[in-house]
């Protein structure tokens, strides 16, 4: 990393400098350290069910594509002719038996192996060194996440306790796992990319951002808002930058998270209580999805799944697309039009967090601004096992967040 | 829908359309919710053909969501429309269709501006197709069904609560 930046001076434990939302030369470096340097989030293998299935994804300014080979293997490709340059695959999704660029006509197959060239006389160079660019890749429970480089950190100790969390989520489901074939709604945000992280595992601007939200819809999120005093909702530091607010001890009723009872939800309760038994299953039941980041980009937003995307230091995309149960497709028209509620561009929440943002953004453009992060620091308390909790209302989380990002920055991890 | 439709009725459905306009223009919540019958749909799909019972949309509303939505606007503190955007659109290409005498599918093209006084003090440019199923209300219409297909629908787009 550049001299240049201070990072150890411009994010310190109980604030961070506003430059770090607005710095091009910042950005610029967390995207080699942080996005082409280690693991990210691409996709989850249910989109790709078929061999020749692919999904593109953008990570940063990298477009990829993450297709399903003849052999079954999920592989994540750059989206970048080996040969000129162009790009391979302008659609979204669909299913091809390989990739052939347009300019030139070179064909690549689903593995990234460049396949075949026209006019072979005049290219006398290896083939096996012409592939498309092949990120490292690994999996848990069906979410992908791949890395650029060879990976300084193991995919085990990257995730660490954000399998817990993705363990969560794939737990509602009376076979294990969930199915994202919703479509992907994305949001643009004229805003920073890590704002996104920060608010969503900020458990203390429910009251403010979303008072409209509050006055007029009665939601699961009723039990959180109000004094301090009375949330029962616990805000959560995992490491590594993971972070959570979990609403479970607050919830009222087995399915709240839902939105839903047991009586109006009889088929999907019976799949559960079969599956792990009545305990088990209402305990999971009760406790419902994690609402929790897993650096840097990926939140597990309740029944929803959410990917964040830096476009510049000033933009940001926001990918999401409701969480289906495998094994519950009643639900699935219940959780589409709620994932429309909640997130997006024209929802109920999400709208109002985009310009909160976008102010923000626009604010700290000017002067030397300091952003503090120092509530409930005094309060908060550490697990045996090191994990970091707090009041909902606490800013917990988002230290947690800075604290790995500066050890990212400085090269540490 | 493919019976002709009289021109003085293309008149009165054109009029309507931009009467519509207006008060989603304008910010007048109420006066455009109460242009809405009870099995309305209000939809901006992600693609155009798009089944909303498979997929996600940016925006699918029914009556009761709508009925929501429009509380929302009114209590003053929906944020991402305080103050609420300058807007001024545009509608042409107009197509009319009709099967009966008073169930009318109104298409035509838009084209809005949108001034984002709210965040970020710039010009955001909003244009696609508009599809609406009305029919004789009084001496009016009501809307049935409004869907709104952008013309970057399947691209990332910025906020979107104000009425489109």
């Amino acid at each position: 990393m550049s001299a240049s930046i201070d990072y150890k001076h411009l994010i310190q434990a109980d604030k961070v400098h506003g430059s770090m939302y607005t710095d091009e030369a910042i950005y610029e470096e967390e995207l080699e350290a942080i996005f082409y340097s280690s693991w990210v989030y691409i996709g989850h293998e249910s989109e790709i069910k078929k061999a020749g299935d692919f999904v593109a994804r953008d990570i940063g300014r990298s477009a990829v594509i993450m297709v399903r080979d003849k052999e079954s293997t999920v592989n994540v490709l750059v989206n970048r002719c080996s040969h000129r340059g162009n790009n391979l695959c302008n659609e979204m999704d669909g299913n091809k038996r390989n990739f052939s660029c347009l300019y030139h006509g070179w064909v690549f197959g689903l593995n990234g192996d460049l396949l075949d060239v026209p006019y072979p006389d005049g290219f006398t160079k290896d083939k096996k060194d012409h592939g498309l660019q092949k990120l490292v890749t690994d999996s848990y429970r069906g979410f992908v996440f791949a890395c650029f480089k060879e990976p300084k950190v193991s995919f085990d100790d990257y995730l660490g306790n954000g399998k817990k969390l993705i363990d969560r989520a794939c737990n509602l489901s009376p076979e294990g796992e969930v199915d994202l074939t919703g479509g992907w709604v994305r949001q643009k945000f004229d805003a920073n990319w890590k704002m996104l992280p920060e608010n969503d595992t900020d458990g203390y601007h429910v009251n403010y951002v979303h008072q409209s939200f509050v006055q007029v819809i009665p939601s699961q999120y009723n039990e959180f808002v109000g004094g301090e005093d009375t949330n029962k909702g616990v805000i959560r530091d995992w490491g590594n930058g993971h972070t959570e607010i979990d609403f479970a001890a607050g919830y009222v009723n087995t399915l709240d998270w839902l939105g839903s009872t047991v009586e109006k939800s009889k088929s999907y309760v019976e799949k559960m209580h079969a599956a792990y038994g009545e305990e088990e299953g209402e305990r999971r039941m009760f406790d419902g999805p994690p609402h929790s980041c897993i650096f840097p980009n990926l939140f597990l937003a309740e029944m929803n799944i959410v990917i964040f995307q830096p476009t510049s230091v000033n933009s940001c995309v926001q990918w999401s697309t409701p969480m289906f149960l495998k094994g519950v497709p009643e639900l699935n028209f219940k959780l589409l039009r709620q994932s429309e509620g909640a997130l997006g561009p024209a929802a109920f929440l999400l709208a109002d967090d985009a310009t909160i943002a976008e102010r923000a953004q626009k604010s700290l453009q000017a002067g030397t601004p300091w952003c503090d992060l120092s509530r409930g620091m005094d309060r908060e308390i550490v697990r045996e096992d090191g994990v970091k909790e707090s009041r909902m209302s606490d800013e917990t989380s988002n230290r947690g967040f800075w604290h790995h990002y500066r050890s990212m920055m400085l090269g540490e991890k | 829908m493919s019976k002709q439709v009289a021109f003085e009725v293309t008149r009165e459905l054109e009029a309507f359309v931009i009467q519509e306009a207006k008060y989603a223009d304008e910010g007048q919540y109420q006066a455009w919710y109460d242009l809405w019958a009870e099995d309305a749909v209000y939809w901006v799909p992600l693609k155009d053909g798009d089944d909303p019972a498979h997929k996600a949309s940016h925006l699918y509303d029914n009556y009761s969501r709508l009925t929501t939505r429009i509380k929302q606007l009114n209590t003053g503190n929906r944020f991402s429309q305080v103050p609420i955007s300058g807007m001024r659109r545009v509608i042409s290409n107009y197509e009319f269709f009709s099967d009966t005498d008073d169930k009318f599918r109104v298409e035509a093209n838009f084209y809005l501006p949108e001034y984002s006084i709210q965040s970020t003090h710039s010009f955001r440019i909003w244009s696609g197709r508009y599809t609406y199923v009305v029919s004789r209300k009084g001496d009016s219409f009501q809307i049935h069904s409004k869907k709104i297909v952008l013309v970057n629908a399947e691209e990332p787009i910025s906020t979107l609560s104000f009425l489109i």
